[in-house]
């Protein structure tokens, strides 16, 4: 069987960057051939201006701990999402969206296909390509994830005196605006375990915006919030989001919340994706079970 | 071919156990692969690393200080527990108590000390090390590190291990001469051995410190690798940071005897 | 936060004792309760046999590793001992007596502190934090009953029987030890131990540590889960306390019982 991904020399990797679109063959389910070739090796990722992420053919497998293998959670998963969109990320519990977006991040290994996050295969970067491509990146956690051991100011600085090299004044200049634009104002001080529920999802927020980063993943970002607190959220990372003319995957349960603010919908169920389009679409999808979540009905095949 | 989204049919009885034996012996090793790919991360980013200062301080006084006390409490314990037992021992043979303070110190120093403090630092502090870790991995604290580009072996766990090293000796050191103490009073009180003939140190030659001080390296050692193991490899909320607290002090202790006996053993074969 | 303005240290001392008295009462009413509920009528044989299977087996490894290692480093420390006095025959005497009346009780209940009690813990632990303790009292089942009672006697029942376990391992442990180190035949080794030097009131000696260890064990264990808050990191602290205030006891109490019991 001929090989899938064959090995590129790095003249022959230049001559496929000039092609617009790259095309990858990959027949699902995997042959056992794919898995001898390290993961997107020769796939060069070609340069589309107006696409910040796109993924071909992702596919993650997971240690389940329970049974004690390996099985996939995402697989031939094609999404792409253009520049300065806020991208929502919907589908019942246990579809593999928080997953996506720690593939998106780097933070999970990827077996197959092309993770290409403003040109940097995620799937085959090395480190510093993904650090590099983290200093471009902000993420928002479904548990917050915290430091607990630091103060909130020192949370929020984190990433900023880790990934770039500010001076103390910039510093304390760049959390004095975040805190103010997450309308906490004055809780540098504070520590984590004493917040309520929802100042520690907008010092998340704020954390993940220190950078002013170009990519944005927000994973719940108002979970276990209620209705006015929550829609006061969304409400500021759209205002927030659009000022910075940052590209934003949100993922939320919180459909009455989450859709008005998204540019585009993907609906993901069991590691599949069924629809990726607007809104309007997505409320007017031929798919039954697009349109049953979508618009909330208990009845229908999901 | 099959689709791999659908979970396989369920074993038999007779597949299950071969499948359970087969699924202890991968564990096994790709246990012991994770521990030592561990341990070598943790030496690399020792010299390597770019961890805030301060950190390994503050591990140091966490390892350190605030055991003390437990691990004096207990080994004082043990102190008046082994005085008294070993000349009772003793008195059944020959009742001549002179000799008991000078292999209780021979004891205390390549022995008792070194394994006895490890056990109880392997429960306070593998216990305390793993708790904290796993709670980070579980509320995805670690991941937000990796984010930061702020490797979590070199942030978490070579702090601990650099502390650990340092603070187990000390801390090992500190309590065995208490137990000392508290055998010297048990054998006064009980026995009217007098504290000039129990403070007898002639047994204790240069292969007796040796061993103590190679065993409490070794310790010192494998308690942080262990517990930041099993932390890090939790998994699935407050269940499974149970789970890895468990686990670590379990797998801290199994180090610590395993250890002692090969220490112990080649110290014998080489006739220190 | 309770270090930053830290307190002096006789206040520090203070709070220490009222909080250790605290726990201490709280861990002896908790017996009180799981002895009034452990009438026959009302004992649930069923779930004790369930829990017993499941902590013997889950300790059975641990304890035989163990016993054989601390069986083999009593003969390699107590060899230089004895080869002083020039009799070698005392060695299986000597570490027999060792294993039987201190080693064996000791780090058997140790290793099933931190395997059986700190599982325990961290189970009733999850169990609070998830709630899953305030369903079964809205369903009229009472936690002690259902979840601690069955608990509490399987633990003392497991590490009275490991311990009996690992007496016997760790006396052949250091009888391979013996027959490597210093060619001590196994024969020679079990003279020193049969000798008469060592009577049942050793054993029972042992015995009767590992059944006050089991208590302390268990109740440390029941406490700290049933006392756990504040979610998955609670959880953590809970088996951290229980490990060492169990490992605390059993050392207090091998103390006292050393000299107590003949």
């Amino acid at each position: 069987m001929p090989a899938l991904y064959p090995r590129k020399t790095p003249s022959a990797r230049r001559e496929r960057e000039s092609y617009t679109q790259c095309v990858i063959t990959l027949a699902w389910p995997p042959q056992a051939a794919d898995h001898t070739d390290p993961p997107g090796v020769a796939v060069t990722i070609p340069r589309t201006p107006n696409l910040v992420i796109r993924l071909e053919s992702l596919g993650v497998r997971l240690v389940d701990r329970r049974r004690g293998d390996r099985r996939w959670v995402l697989h031939g998963l094609d999404v792409t999402v253009p520049r300065g969109c806020v991208y929502g990320l919907i589908g019942p519990g246990a579809a593999g969206k928080s997953v996506l977006l720690k593939a998106l991040a780097g933070l999970l290994p990827i077996e197959e296909g092309v993770v290409a996050v403003e040109e940097v295969n995620v799937a085959a970067a090395s480190a510093l390509e993904l650090e590099q491509l983290r200093r471009r990146l902000g993420m928002a956690f479904q548990n917050n994830a915290l430091f607990d051991h630091l103060t909130v100011a020192e949370n929020i600085a984190f990433p900023l005196r880790r990934l770039f090299t500010p001076t103390e004044d910039e510093v304390r200049e760049k959390i004095a605006e975040r805190l103010a634009c997450v309308t906490l104002p004055g809780f540098e001080g504070r520590m984590p375990p004493g917040l309520s529920g929802g100042q520690k999802k907008r010092v998340a927020f704020a954390r993940a915006t220190i950078t002013k980063p170009p990519i944005l993943l927000l994973d719940e970002p108002a979970a276990g919030l209620d209705p006015v607190t929550s829609q006061r959220l969304f409400d500021l990372i759209r205002k927030d989001v659009k000022a910075s003319g940052a590209t934003c995957v949100v993922v939320s349960s919180d459909l009455d919340r989450l859709l008005p603010i998204c540019d585009r919908v993907g609906v993901l169920v069991h590691g599949e994706l069924l629809f990726d389009g607007t809104v309007e679409d997505a409320k007017r999808s031929s798919d039954a079970r697009v349109y049953q979540f979508v618009n909330g009905l208990p009845d229908g095949p999901l | 071919m099959k689709n791999p989204m659908e979970t396989p049919p369920p074993l038999t009885e007779h597949d299950a156990f071969l499948v359970r034996l087969g699924r202890v012996c991968i564990d096994g090793f790709e246990g012991g692969r994770a521990l030592s790919s561990l341990f070598l991360r943790t030496l690399w980013f020792t010299f390597r690393g770019s961890r805030p200062k301060g950190a390994t301080a503050h591990e140091a006084f966490e390892i350190g200080n605030k055991s003390l006390g437990f691990l004096a409490l207990t080994m004082g314990f043990i102190g008046m527990i082994l005085v008294y037992q070993s000349a009772v021992q003793l008195g059944r043979l020959v009742p001549d108590y002179t000799m008991v303070g000078a292999n209780y110190g021979e004891l205390l120093v390549r022995e008792l000390g070194p394994t006895i403090g490890a056990l109880m630092l392997a429960t306070r502090v593998g216990a305390g090390m793993a708790a904290e870790l796993a709670s980070m991995v579980v509320t995805e604290q670690v991941d937000a590190l990796r984010l930061c580009a702020a490797d979590p072996v070199d942030f978490l766990v070579v702090p601990r291990f650099l502390a650990s090293l340092v603070m187990t000796l000390m801390v090992v050191v500190l309590s065995s001469a208490f137990a000392y103490g508290t055998g010297a009073v048990t054998a006064f009180i009980a026995f009217d051995v007098r504290f000039d003939v129990f403070a007898n140190l002639s047994l204790i030659d240069f292969g007796d410190v040796m061993t103590g001080l190679a065993k409490c390296v070794a310790y010192g050692a494998a308690i942080p690798i262990c517990s930041c193991h099993c932390g890090l490899e939790a998994y699935g909320g407050s269940a499974g940071v149970g789970r890895a607290t468990t686990a670590a002090v379990v797998l801290s202790s199994l180090a610590i005897i395993v250890l002692n006996f090969f220490i112990s053993a080649g110290a014998f074969l080489v006739g220190l | 936060m309770a270090h930053s303005d830290s307190p002096s240290l006789v206040r520090r001392l203070g709070a220490g004792t009222v909080e250790t008295a605290a726990t201490i009462g709280a861990m002896l009413a908790l017996l009180g309760r799981i002895l009034a509920r452990a009438t026959p009528k009302r004992f649930d044989r069923r779930e004790l046999v369930r829990h017993l299977e499941f902590m013997a087996i889950e300790s059975l490894p641990i304890v035989i590793v163990t016993a054989l290692f601390t069986g083999a480093i009593v003969v390699i420390q107590a060899t230089p001992v004895v080869q002083r006095f020039g009799a070698e025959g005392l060695l299986g005497w000597g570490a027999g007596f060792g294993v039987l009346r201190e080693i064996g009780p000791l780090l058997t209940a140790l290793m099933i502190s931190g395997r059986v009690g700190a599982n325990n813990t961290a189970d009733l632990g999850t169990m609070v934090v998830t709630e899953q303790v305030d369903g079964l009292r809205a369903l009229a089942i009472d936690p002690l009953e259902y979840l601690v009672v069955p608990r509490f006697f399987g633990l003392v029942t497991t590490l009275t029987l490991m311990t009996v376990f690992s007496d016997l391992l760790a006396l052949f442990g250091a009888a391979i030890a013996g027959q490597a180190l210093i060619g001590l035949s196994m024969h020679g080794f079990y003279n020193g131990i049969a000798g008469g030097l060592i009577q049942f009131k050793d054993v029972a000696h042992g015995l009767i540590k590992s059944v006050a260890f089991g208590l302390i064990v268990a109740l440390s264990s029941c406490h700290f889960g049933l006392a756990t808050s504040g979610g998955a990191p609670g959880v953590g602290r809970s088996v951290k306390a229980s490990v060492v205030t169990s490992a605390a006891g059993i050392f207090a109490l091998d103390y006292f019982l050393s000299f107590v019991v003949p």
